[in-house]
């Protein structure tokens, strides 16, 4: 008998989301697409998504297994209703831990959900901002970067990266780094979405293009 | 209670030559006993009210709940056994989850109703069980079915009201919500009127001290069920202990 | 071709088609209109190069107003759209009003995705309903879920994705999308080797479902 197959190749999956701390809150983004091998399949596919109305979480990877991570954690919040409906609903880092059990657990059956997820949350005036990856590995940083991400922007962010960043200075620096991406990630489309989680809740923008410059195909003419 | 001593009251599974099940009917009385809880239908939503009994002084305020929400877009209240009401909430919540991760749609209001009356009912055909102790109503706001109230009882028969009252002066509240507008009245309104009821039907000289709980679930509140603000519930109060008359009328109940 | 020394005679390529899985090679798409939906398919069942059925019905009815669009195994969509049926059936009476179309791709999703290893099953859901109008949902392989304003899903569609970009507009007469989907389809059953046959297409919209047959001789030829 053959032995069972379970580590399938992903299908419809999501580039990049990068996510940056600022002084007063997190700064998250990602493009909209839904590749499909290497057909831009989705063209319009929001990888973000209000959990709570503090938490937020995104995800890179494979979209089917992304809605099914966050079916079940909306559907732990509900769980949690009850009688209970006026105590604190659970905080990002809760969301994150349950998030990386479930995760530790696909993978220790090799049967891993193709993602990488950053949560990303605003309660009792702290921001959190952490990730899980594909085998359960959960960690926390000031600026989280997955799939391409973790090597176009991920330097970019860190250097970037300032205690008292403003949310101004923060947005201007995400889009370079969508902008970087955009240019080098052969799945990544010029549509992007931001996402802002601070005290005042969260907020996800419409869908926007960046500017792009092609000057230096100048340079290149007749070279090889 | 005519079964008493007839032998045809100790389980649920043998009628009454008369055709009546005593435990259930006894279930029901035990309704009758606890405190009142009332819930009222309005222009833009559902209010429960409950008249909660403070049983011990040293009780934190506000526990003890006997409003619970099944999700986040159904409300319910008991009377009753709290701790029946409890696990019929809970089969609630359950249901509502199981709806959910099948559609990935909420439960609408009168399938959860059927579905629990049938859960109810179920504890009515068995010597080896209890029937429930409680009665639980069920209340939902939307844009698209507007405000909606169900009562389902220990029998396991649920019906659809403007407004109803469980509990020891169901039926003074009742009188007291039939002179409401109901179709009228908003939310905000409505808060003082359902106050000033569970104050009236309060017997102070013979009752125990109480506190008063009361949730919505409203145009005001998204669709989502939610203990009614803390500064409306005080004014609320207010109003209704500068309007409340009578506390005797109580009296005449459960003759 | 050097293959076919491989075979005694014609007869053993058949034969060898026949013990290959029976597909749905297929074109199908749904597009949203104002107040309605337009469902169109080819009518090609193939097993390797052998049409098993060229008159095949790809619009499978799952509710009154609510189509799933095959494609994948036929045998596997066949049987998850039996029973996706069944338990709109049940849940319908339970309401006692017609199910959504978001439920039922929902119902969709949680079989494709809980059994995506086992499944070959990639399904466009597209109906009518009071609560959300008309509406049109993707399940790609993998089970993920995409609402989207027009689908096109099957081998054929790959040739399609140019055409649609191009000459989709949101807000279309019944007639502008009744002509788009049966263009596309045709378009697509001349260059795809799995598509063919007859053209099925549908109008479904709040009185209800009209439907209709382009025969494989009245099949517009696009090249010559």
């Amino acid at each position: 008998m053959d032995p069972t197959k379970k580590t399938l190749q992903p299908y419809v999956t999501g580039s990049s989301v990068l996510a940056i701390k600022y002084n007063e809150g997190i700064i998250v983004a990602a493009d909209t697409l839904g590749s499909y091998g290497s057909l831009a399949r989705f063209t319009d596919l929001q990888r973000m998504s209000k959990v709570t109305n503090h938490t937020l979480i995104g995800g890179s990877g494979d979209i089917s297994d992304l809605q099914q991570i966050q079916k079940t954690v909306e559907s732990l919040i509900l769980e949690n209703t009850g009688f209970k409906k006026d105590e604190e609903p659970l905080t990002p880092k809760e969301i994150q831990q349950y998030i990386s059990r479930v995760m530790y657990n696909r993978r220790s059956r090799f049967d891993p959900l193709w993602n990488h997820i950053i949560v990303a949350g605003y309660q009792n005036n702290e921001s959190f901002l952490g990730a899980v990856d594909i085998f359960g590995t959960f960690y926390e940083d000031n600026t989280i970067a997955s799939g391409f991400g973790a090597y176009f922007a991920q330097p970019l962010l860190r250097k970037g990266y300032k205690e008292d960043l403003t949310k101004d200075e923060a947005i201007d620096l995400i889009k370079t780094c969508l902008k970087v991406l955009f240019y080098r990630d052969a799945r990544t489309i010029n549509k992007f979405q931001i996402a802002e989680v601070s005290e005042g809740g969260i907020t996800i923008s419409d869908p926007f293009e960046l500017e792009t410059h092609w000057e230096i195909a100048d340079w290149q003419e007749g070279h090889l | 209670m005519s079964g008493i001593g007839t032998g045809y009251d100790v389980t649920p599974t043998t009628y009454s030559p008369e055709g009546r099940i005593f435990q259930v009917e006894y279930a029901a009385r035990s309704v009758e006993n606890s405190s009142t809880a009332i819930g009222i239908r309005v222009s833009d939503g559902v209010i429960f009210g409950v008249e909660k009994k403070i049983i011990s002084k040293m009780l934190v305020k506000g526990s003890n709940r006997r409003v619970g929400s099944v999700g986040d877009h159904i409300g319910a209240s008991i009377a009753g056994l709290t701790a029946d009401g409890r696990r019929i909430i809970k089969q609630a919540n359950s249901e509502a989850k199981s709806y959910k991760d099948l559609t990935s749609e909420a439960i609408p209001l009168n399938v959860l109703v059927d579905r629990i009356s049938s859960f109810v009912q179920m504890h009515t055909l068995y010597a080896s069980i209890r029937p429930f102790g409680c009665a639980v109503m069920f209340g939902s706001y939307n844009e698209k079915d507007g405000a909606q109230l169900f009562l389902v009882e220990p029998s396991g028969v649920s019906f659809g009201y403007y407004g109803c009252a469980i509990g020891k002066a169901k039926q003074s509240a009742k009188t007291e919500i039939e002179k409401l507008n109901l179709s009228e009245l908003t939310c905000r309104e409505a808060i003082k009127q359902v106050a000033k009821i569970i104050y009236t039907i309060h017997d102070e000289s013979k009752d125990k001290e109480m506190e008063l709980e009361m949730s919505w679930i409203c145009k005001e509140s998204g669709g989502k069920h939610e203990l009614v603000p803390d500064d409306l519930i005080a004014e609320a109060e207010q109003f209704a202990k500068d309007n409340t008359v009578s506390t005797n009328i109580l009296n005449f109940d459960n003759i | 071709m050097e293959t076919v020394e491989l075979y005694n005679s014609q007869e053993q390529i058949v034969l060898d088609d026949l013990s290959e899985p029976v597909k749905t090679g297929t074109t199908i798409m749904a597009v949203q209109y104002k107040g309605g939906i337009v469902i169109g398919a080819d009518s090609r069942t193939t097993s390797g190069a052998l049409i098993v059925n060229r008159v095949t019905d790809k619009l499978t009815p799952v509710a009154d107003k609510i189509f799933s669009l095959r494609s994948g195994s036929a045998a596997d969509t066949q049987e998850i759209a039996a029973i996706v049926r069944y338990y709109l059936n049940i849940l319908s009476t339970e309401q006692g009003k017609p199910p959504t179309v978001k439920m039922a791709a929902n119902l969709f999703r949680q079989f494709c995705y809980v059994y995506k290893n086992y499944l070959l099953a990639s399904i466009i859901c597209a109906g009518y309903d009071e609560t959300d109008g008309p509406s049109i949902y993707s399940i790609p392989l993998g089970g993920a879920i995409i609402k989207q304003p027009y689908a096109i899903g099957g081998s054929g569609s790959t040739y399609l994705y140019g055409y649609c970009d191009a000459n989709f507009k949101e807000d279309m007469t019944k007639e502008e999308c009744v002509s788009f989907v049966t263009n596309a389809v045709g378009l697509a059953i001349a260059r795809d080797g799995s598509s063919g046959g007859i053209i099925r297409y549908a109008i479904i919209d709040s009185d209800g479902v009209e439907r209709h047959t382009i025969y494989g001789d009245q099949v517009k030829n696009y090249f010559k």
